[in-house]
């Protein structure tokens, strides 16, 4: 197989995938549509590493998060701010039957998202690639370059965070 | 239904201890959402809810990309050699100057030649006229060429026909 049929068949069916991760980081979809780009040009010009890669997903996810933080640094010393990302779209729940529980039901998953954006970067990448994307923990630590257990406990610390100020918010309002 | 199982599930999700197949019941659970689900669970819903988002990249996407990447190793689309009609004279013109050079050259070179030879053959009137009259002398020149023709005709072989060529005419 070619480089480049290689690259439509097995690299840029990842686009969404990586497109979900740059979003949880940057939370502006125009700035995750760039870091996938660059991602993807820079996986092509080190496409001679393909071969000797356990695999391709976790490696296209490295530089993915790699570019996505370098980023979020740029724009920061740029002083510029970032604005939250609506384009997370809202989940149409088959329970919720009437308009108006729908719409306090997107209010909700809406919350939530927010609460999720708040987290710090570790916490969020981990928790977007396991609950998210169903990802291993063994993945997620090749992924981000940190030990299995780090991974653990930073996803222990965002579901934790995420229940007790989602349920405070339900409960007393903000 | 019990939902014994879900709040345990639910717990160990929590505290990070769910494998990857539990947390997939979980989301399918509230994904579902039964009708009788208790309040103390159903306010977890949105929860999953919002880690089911899939956003995604416009179509177009693919294309962006493949197009930056360098045309000279990734061909975009094959290609195109098109066949181009030469015509002759067009396929010639850089000898053109050539030619006209070499032309040029021999006309040059002859014409020296010519004047140089012109000066070593002179002959004077005299000289001219004894060749004249001695190649003039019709019964002279009528016995060469006889003999000529007589000698020639011993000489030279007469034409075989093709065919005896081939059932060994020759021998």
């Amino acid at each position: 197989m070619t480089e480049i049929s290689f690259f439509r068949t097995d690299i840029l069916p990842l686009k969404n995938e990586l497109f979900r991760l740059a979003l949880r980081i940057t939370l502006n979809r125009d700035d995750a549509e760039d870091v996938v780009q660059e991602t993807m040009l820079k996986v092509w010009n080190r496409r001679e590493q393909w071969s000797e890669l356990e695999s391709i997903e976790a490696f296209c996810l490295t530089i993915c998060r790699n570019v996505a933080l370098d980023k979020m640094k740029r724009a920061d010393s740029q002083n510029t701010s970032i604005e939250e990302s609506g384009e997370f779209e809202h989940a149409d729940r088959s329970y919720a039957a009437n308009p108006e529980e729908q719409a306090v039901q997107r209010d909700r998953v809406e919350l939530v998202r927010k609460l999720v954006g708040q987290l710090p970067e570790k916490q969020r990448t981990c928790m977007q690639l396991r609950d998210m994307e169903g990802k291993a923990y063994k993945d997620i630590a090749q992924v981000m370059g940190i030990t299995e257990q780090q991974v653990k406990v930073n996803i222990f610390r965002a579901r934790q965070t995420i229940k007790q100020k989602f349920l405070q918010i339900e409960q007393h309002g903000l | 239904m019990d939902y014994k199982y879900i709040e345990q599930l639910l717990d160990r999700y929590f505290r990070a201890e769910t494998t990857l197949q539990e947390e997939q019941i979980l989301k399918t659970f509230f994904a579902q959402g039964a009708e009788d689900m208790p309040q103390e669970l159903q306010q977890y819903a949105p929860l999953f809810a919002a880690f089911d988002e899939q956003p995604v990249l416009g179509d177009d996407f693919d294309e962006r990309v493949l197009a930056q990447l360098p045309a000279d190793i990734v061909p975009l689309q094959p290609k195109q050699v098109k066949a181009r009609t030469i015509r002759l004279t067009e396929r010639l013109r850089p000898l053109f100057g050539a030619a006209a050079m070499v032309a040029i050259l021999l006309t040059v070179g002859n014409a020296i030649n010519q004047s140089m030879r012109h000066d070593t053959t002179w002959m004077d009137a005299d000289e001219y006229a004894n060749i004249k009259v001695e190649s003039l002398e019709p019964s002279v020149a009528y016995d060469q060429v006889t003999d000529t023709l007589t000698l020639a005709k011993d000489e030279i072989p007469m034409p075989v026909p093709s065919d005896s060529l081939l059932n060994g005419g020759i021998d």
